[in-house]
C-alpha cells in the first residue's frame, strides 16, 4: 500500500524514538514504524535519528543522547 | 580533535555506568556511521542498543593494546558482527560485503553547539517545543504514544510536532554556522 508523504513523515518521526520493544529474552526489536518504511524512507529514517541524536547529546550535560541513556537504564535493571 | 575512549576502560571494567556513560557520549556516533550502509536493511537504532549493551557486559575482557580506543574498535567488531547475523537470519546478506568497517574516531564535542541549541530551542513554538522536550526527557523509556496522551495530543498530531521542532532547530543551528550531520 503506497503511503502518503505526510504518512511517510509520520513513519519517520517515530522511527527516530529511542524506545524500542524487547523480546522475550531481551532482545531489542525493530521499531514498528521502521518496519512500515520502504529502503529509502529506511535511510530518511537514519539521517533523522543521527541528526536528533547530535541534538540529544548536545542538550546533554555529559554529551549522552536518547540512545545512551535508553542503555544506561537498561544497565541499571 | 580526536579523543582516545580507552580513559575510561579501567573504570568500566571495575562495573562503573558512569564511566561507561561517559565512552558512550563519544563512541556512539562512530558507530553510528559505521551502521549506516545496513540502514535500508535493519534498525540500526535496535542494532547500536544491542551492541552498546553486549560492549558494557564483557568490557572487562577488553584489554588495551598499545593503540587509541581498543574499546571502540571493539564496539565495532560487536556492531558488525551482530548486524551481519541480523541480516543472515533475513537472509539479506548485501552482496560484496567485505567487512570494512570505518576507522572513524570519536570527537571531543564541540562547545559553541550547547549554547546554539540552548538559543535555537528558545525560539520554538510552545506545541514543537513541548514534543521536542517530551522526546529529551523520556531517554528511550517510553513509546511516543504514551509522551503524546500526556501532551494530551494524537501520536500523528505529536510526530508532526516534532518533525517540526527538529526541522525549525536544524535550520537555525545551520542559520548559525552549526555543522549538523
Amino acid at each position: 500500500m503506497k503511503t502518503t508523504r505526510a504518512e511517510r513523515e509520520a513513519l519517520i518521526a517515530a522511527a527516530t524514538s529511542a524506545h524500542r520493544a524487547r523480546d522475550a529474552d531481551g532482545r531489542v526489536l525493530p521499531h514498528p514504524a521502521w518496519l512500515d518504511l520502504d529502503a529509502d524512507g529506511r535511510r530518511a529514517a537514519f539521517d533523522a535519528t543521527e541528526l536528533a541524536r547530535a541534538l540529544e547529546a548536545a542538550a546533554d550535560a555529559r554529551g549522552l543522547s536518547a540512545t545512551g541513556r535508553a542503555v544506561l537504564a537498561r544497565i541499571a535493571l | 580533535l580526536s579523543l582516545d575512549l580507552d580513559m575510561h576502560l579501567p573504570a568500566i571494567g571495575a562495573g562503573d555506568p558512569e564511566s561507561f556513560a561517559l565512552w558512550m557520549a563519544g563512541a556512539e556516533p562512530p558507530l553510528r556511521r559505521a551502521l549506516r550502509r545496513f540502514a535500508a536493511d535493519l534498525d540500526t537504532e535496535a542494532v547500536l542498543q544491542e551492541t552498546l549493551l553486549r560492549v558494557w557486559q564483557v568490557a572487562r575482557r577488553v584489554e588495551p593494546d598499545g593503540r587509541p580506543n581498543a574499546l571502540l574498535r571493539f564496539a565495532h567488531r560487536v556492531a558488525r558482527n551482530l548486524a551481519l547475523s541480523m541480516l543472515r537470519a533475513a537472509r539479506e546478506i548485501p552482496d560484496g560485503d567485505a567487512g570494512a568497517d570505518l576507522a572513524d574516531e570519536p570527537r571531543a564535542p564541540d562547545p559553541l553547539l550547547r549554547r546554539a541549541l540552548a538559543a535555537c530551542r528558545e525560539r520554538l513554538p510552545r506545541r514543537p517545543a513541548q514534543a521536542l522536550d517530551a522526546r529529551l526527557d523520556a531517554s528511550g523509556a517510553e513509546p511516543d504514544a504514551a509522551l503524546a496522551r500526556r501532551l494530551g495530543m494524537t501520536t500523528n498530531t505529536f510526530l508532526q510536532n516534532f518533525t517540526r521542532a527538529r526541522k525549525l532547530l536544524a535550520d537555525c543551528l545551520r542559520a548559525r554556522g552549526v555543522e549538523l550531520p
